[in-house]
Parts: structure tokens; C-alpha cells; sequence
């Protein structure tokens, strides 16, 4: 896995929203074909660095390479060809209410690949089928279905284009811990079946452990530890070790502590 | 010092927000021409601005038609111009009632929609969702309500100048005593294409105007519920000046002497 190319390359990524400095210098390396997972406390900086990437939001100073080619200030067409790389699973799923799931699934069919209706309707119910949904639930809503199941839509409708890199931002926040297992191995098998690189960010140690091969800890805007799955319990890092026995005493109580003094 | 820097706030927030609105409405504009297209969604929002806009378009047209007829009735009367009422049902509605009141209507019901229904997909990331599927949200939500609004609000102004005048001449004839031949005679004696044209353009100005103050603020809304429904109260409320203040400048344009 190491000798793998390095799909992601972030450096010196920095963002600020007003006064409060979110990213710090950040470094990170995704590499081909593996499953990196950020954990982190809320309000650590995690959902911005993935909104960075895949490009809601811009940096303020920084690089973001993938496949070696510079995405940050790329707009327009050629945003949207890097995008068309790209799937994520939204935290709220973010399906559109207006359509139909099997619409929902296909949007990206539809509109970046331009398939034809009836073609895209055929290949997003094999989506969803993939994610443990029926051909009966294709012309149901977003409002007609249980949080579980919108996640499940998203999922479809961040593979339905078959994107070499996936991104999933809090995959099981919000739904029950057996839902949460069932998501997380639909993701695990949807990652393995594309081939494609994953980049999960989320605060549940369960899930972490299931999807990652590797997972970073960011704190304060920056990454503090990065390693083999395998090795998060014996890290010998303080920030990981507060995290995932979580712990109310620990580096990161007393600076924030000291943070809040100033 | 501390009045005029509290001006000077005001002032940079004023032209900030203005500079933005323009900076929105100029890429929302030059998408409605860039291809790709989505004559689905262009199709919906007709449907929405201009089908199911006419029921309150026209209730409130025939009643604005009939009470102004009304009011001629009795004012003209303390001089013995009760001919008149029809021409200045006809000119009133055509030239400034139909098109402000429609606009107005409109503005309540389609501009707040627009606010909350593109507000609630920013809050809920489904805008965020679009860009990362390769999908342009100016092209996609905002170009279509754009044009939708710039054509459907002149047809539901058109079918309102028909109703406002029918309105008139219900009363007119039925209550007033007058004849309807003469009536319609003194209704077409005096309109001029130009009446009608300048209500169309206006309309078509107000219907722009109302579907982009819809689209930027429910575009730029946060902050969850408290935050859309913020968006949707500004919608209505800055679309509604908007067609006043611009009311006057069409209508400066038209018939200033």
C-alpha cells in the first residue's frame, strides 16, 4: 500500500472563516485505492476540509492536487471535469425533495453523462437494488423514506456514476448504531466493487474502523497523527488516545480550556 | 466620528449587497443562453409562475376592474364625466393596475416559494450536492426561474388586463345603468397599443426582478429555519420596492413628456 501513488496530495492548506483560523497548514496524503478515514472532535475542521476538496468552499493558501493536477481556484467546465472523479455522501444524505429516489440516483447520470431517461432509470434501480432498496421504492420520495433509507439513496446516487474517488462525510450520524453498521458495510462493499479511492470523515470510532485502512486525527485545524488502522490503539499520540476512549481529560481539554481563557 | 463610521457601515453593506445581487443576476443571465439546457425545469417553473398564478392574478384583477369603476362612477359623477369610467378603467388597468398588483401577487406567492424552496436546498447541502455532481446551480435552479418569470408574468398581465376591464364593465353595465355597446365602444376609443406594451414590458421587468430577488435570497440563506424564513420575508420584501421604484422608471420611460 505504501508504494501506492498518492491520489490526494493536500499541502499548507489553510482557511479561514473571519477571525477563526479553521485549517492550519494542513498536510494529508490519500493514496490510490485505499480508505482513509479523519476523525475528529466537532468543530475540529473535518467537513471543511472535505468541502475544500471536492470544492464548496476555497482555501485561503494552500494546494490541493488530484491525480497530480491542481484543483484549487479551477472553475467552471473544468471543475466539473475533476467533479465527474468524484461521489459523496452528504451528512443529511441531501437528496433533492423534488425528485423521485430513482431521479435522485441518476441525477448524475442525467446531467454530467447525459444518459437518456429511460436508460438512467434502468441502471439507478440497480443502484439501489445495490444498496438494499427495491424496484418499488423507485418512485417514492425523499419525505416518504426513514433516514437509513435516504442515506442508502445517497450512497446509489454518489457510486451511480462509477467515480474513481468517494466521499463520505458523517456516514452514520443520525441513524441507529445497527443502520450505522449496515451503511457502513454497503459502503465498505461499494468502495471494493469501484476500485475507487475513499476519504471518509467522521467522530464515530465504530464506523472508523469498519470503512478506514488508514485513519488521520485532525485537531485544531491541523492533522496530529496519521496511521494504520490496526494501529490506533497503540498510537502513542495523547490527542488520539483522548479521542477514542473518549476522554474528558486529555490535551485537547486543556486547550481548549486555555483557548477559552484568553 | 462614531455616527459617521456607523454611516459608513451602512453605506459599504448597501453597495456590498448590490455589488453581490449584480454579480449574481449577471451569471445567473449568461446561463440562461450557455447550453446545456433543462426545458423540464424551464417547463415547471411556467407552470408554477404563470398557470397557477392566474387564480389570484385574476381575482384580483376583476376586483380591481369593478371597484375602480366604481370609484370613477362616484367622482366623475360631481362633474358629468360618467363617460369617462370606461376609458379610465381601461388605461388604469392596462398602463399601472394590472402589472403592479399582478406583480405584488406575484411576489407573495412565487418569490417567497422561490426563497424558501431554494433556501431550504442550501441549508439541507442539496446545493452543495449539485456542484459535486457536475451540476451548475445557477444553471440549474436560478437560469429557469429567470426566464420563467420573464415570459409568464406579461401572459398572466395580458389575461389580467382582460379580466380588470371585464370587471369594470360588469359594474358598469349592471349596476351603473350604463350601455354595454357604448361601453365597449368608449373602452376601445382610447386605448392605444402603447397603453398595453408598457404594461407587458413592466411585467416582464417585475417578473425578472421577482424571481431573482427569490432566487438570490433564498440562494444565500443560512443559518437552518430562522435563516429561511428570513430569506423568504426579504424575497417579498425587496422584490415588492423593486417593482415600485422600478414602476416609475418604466413608467418615466414610456410617457414622459
Amino acid at each position: 500500500m505504501s508504494d501506492a501513488r498518492i491520489k490526494i496530495a493536500i499541502r499548507g492548506l489553510n482557511k479561514f472563516f473571519g477571525a477563526k483560523h479553521v485549517l492550519t497548514d494542513l498536510d494529508l496524503d490519500v493514496r490510490e485505492g485505499e480508505s482513509l478515514v479523519v476523525i475528529g472532535a466537532s468543530g475540529t475542521g473535518k467537513s471543511v476540509l472535505l468541502k475544500n476538496i471536492v470544492g464548496i468552499l476555497t482555501p485561503d493558501s494552500g494546494s490541493i492536487k488530484i491525480d497530480g493536477e491542481e484543483v484549487v481556484g479551477v472553475t467552471g467546465n473544468a471543475r466539473d471535469r475533476i467533479n465527474r472523479k468524484l461521489g459523496m455522501l452528504f451528512q443529511g444524505a441531501a437528496l433533492f425533495d423534488s425528485l423521485p429516489l430513482w431521479e435522485n440516483a441518476a441525477f448524475g447520470l442525467m446531467s454530467a453523462q447525459g444518459m437518456g431517461r429511460e436508460e438512467a432509470r434502468v441502471e439507478a434501480i440497480e443502484r439501489l437494488k445495490q444498496v438494499g432498496l427495491s424496484e418499488a421504492d423507485a418512485d417514492r420520495f425523499p419525505s416518504d423514506i426513514s433516514a437509513g433509507a435516504q442515506k442508502r439513496v445517497g450512497l446509489a446516487r454518489a457510486i451511480a456514476t462509477e467515480p474513481e474517488i468517494l466521499f463520505f462525510d458523517e456516514p452514520t450520524t443520525g441513524i441507529d448504531p445497527i443502520m450505522g453498521d449496515v451503511i457502513d458495510r454497503l459502503i465498505v462493499s461499494c468502495v471494493r466493487d469501484l476500485g475507487a479511492t475513499a476519504l471518509t470523515i467522521t467522530h464515530d470510532m465504530e464506523s472508523a474502523r469498519r470503512i478506514g485502512d488508514r485513519i488521520a486525527m485532525i485537531y485544531d485545524g491541523k492533522i496530529v497523527w496519521v496511521g494504520d488502522v490496526g494501529d490506533i490503539d497503540r498510537s502513542g499520540n495523547e490527542f488520539v488516545d483522548q479521542f477514542i476512549h473518549g476522554r474528558v481529560e486529555g490535551p485537547m481539554s486543556r486547550l481548549i480550556a486555555a483557548n477559552a481563557s484568553v | 466620528m462614531g455616527f459617521l463610521a456607523a454611516i459608513g457601515r451602512v453605506v459599504i453593506s448597501f453597495l456590498t449587497a448590490t455589488g453581490r445581487l449584480a454579480i449574481f443576476a449577471g451569471i445567473s443571465v449568461s446561463h440562461i443562453v450557455r447550453p446545456p439546457f433543462y426545458p423540464r425545469l424551464l417547463l415547471r417553473q411556467i407552470i408554477d409562475i404563470g398557470y397557477y398564478s392566474l387564480p389570484v392574478v385574476g381575482l384580483t384583477a376583476v376586483f380591481t376592474g369593478m371597484v375602480l369603476a366604481l370609484q370613477s362612477y362616484t367622482g366623475f359623477a360631481r362633474f358629468n364625466a360618467e363617460s369617462a369610467v370606461a376609458t379610465v378603467v381601461v388605461l388604469s388597468i392596462t398602463r399601472e393596475l394590472a402589472p403592479v398588483l399582478a406583480g405584488l401577487m406575484v411576489a407573495g406567492r412565487i418569490g417567497a416559494a422561490m426563497a424558501a424552496e431554494i433556501g431550504t436546498m442550501r441549508v439541507t447541502e442539496q446545493i452543495d450536492a449539485l456542484s459535486t455532481l457536475s451540476t451548475n446551480p445557477y444553471k440549474y435552479l436560478v437560469a429557469p426561474r429567470l426566464l420563467a418569470g420573464f415570459i409568464m408574468l406579461p401572459c398572466c398581465v395580458l389575461v389580467a388586463d382582460i379580466i380588470g376591464v371585464f370587471g369594470g364593465y360588469l359594474i358598469s353595465v349592471h349596476k351603473l345603468g350604463f350601455n354595454p355597446s357604448v361601453y365597449i365602444k368608449n373602452t376601445w376609443q382610447f386605448l392605444e397599443f402603447m397603453d398595453v406594451l408598457s404594461g407587458l414590458v413592466k411585467a416582464a421587468v417585475f417578473g425578472f426582478l421577482i424571481a431573482l430577488m427569490g432566487c438570490y435570497h433564498g440562494y444565500y440563506s443560512k443559518g437552518g429555519a430562522q435563516g429561511v424564513g428570513s430569506a423568504t420575508t426579504n424575497a417579498v420584501v425587496s422584490a415588492s420596492i423593486l417593482i415600485l421604484g422600478c414602476n416609475y422608471l418604466i413608467t418615466e420611460a414610456f410617457f414622459a413628456q
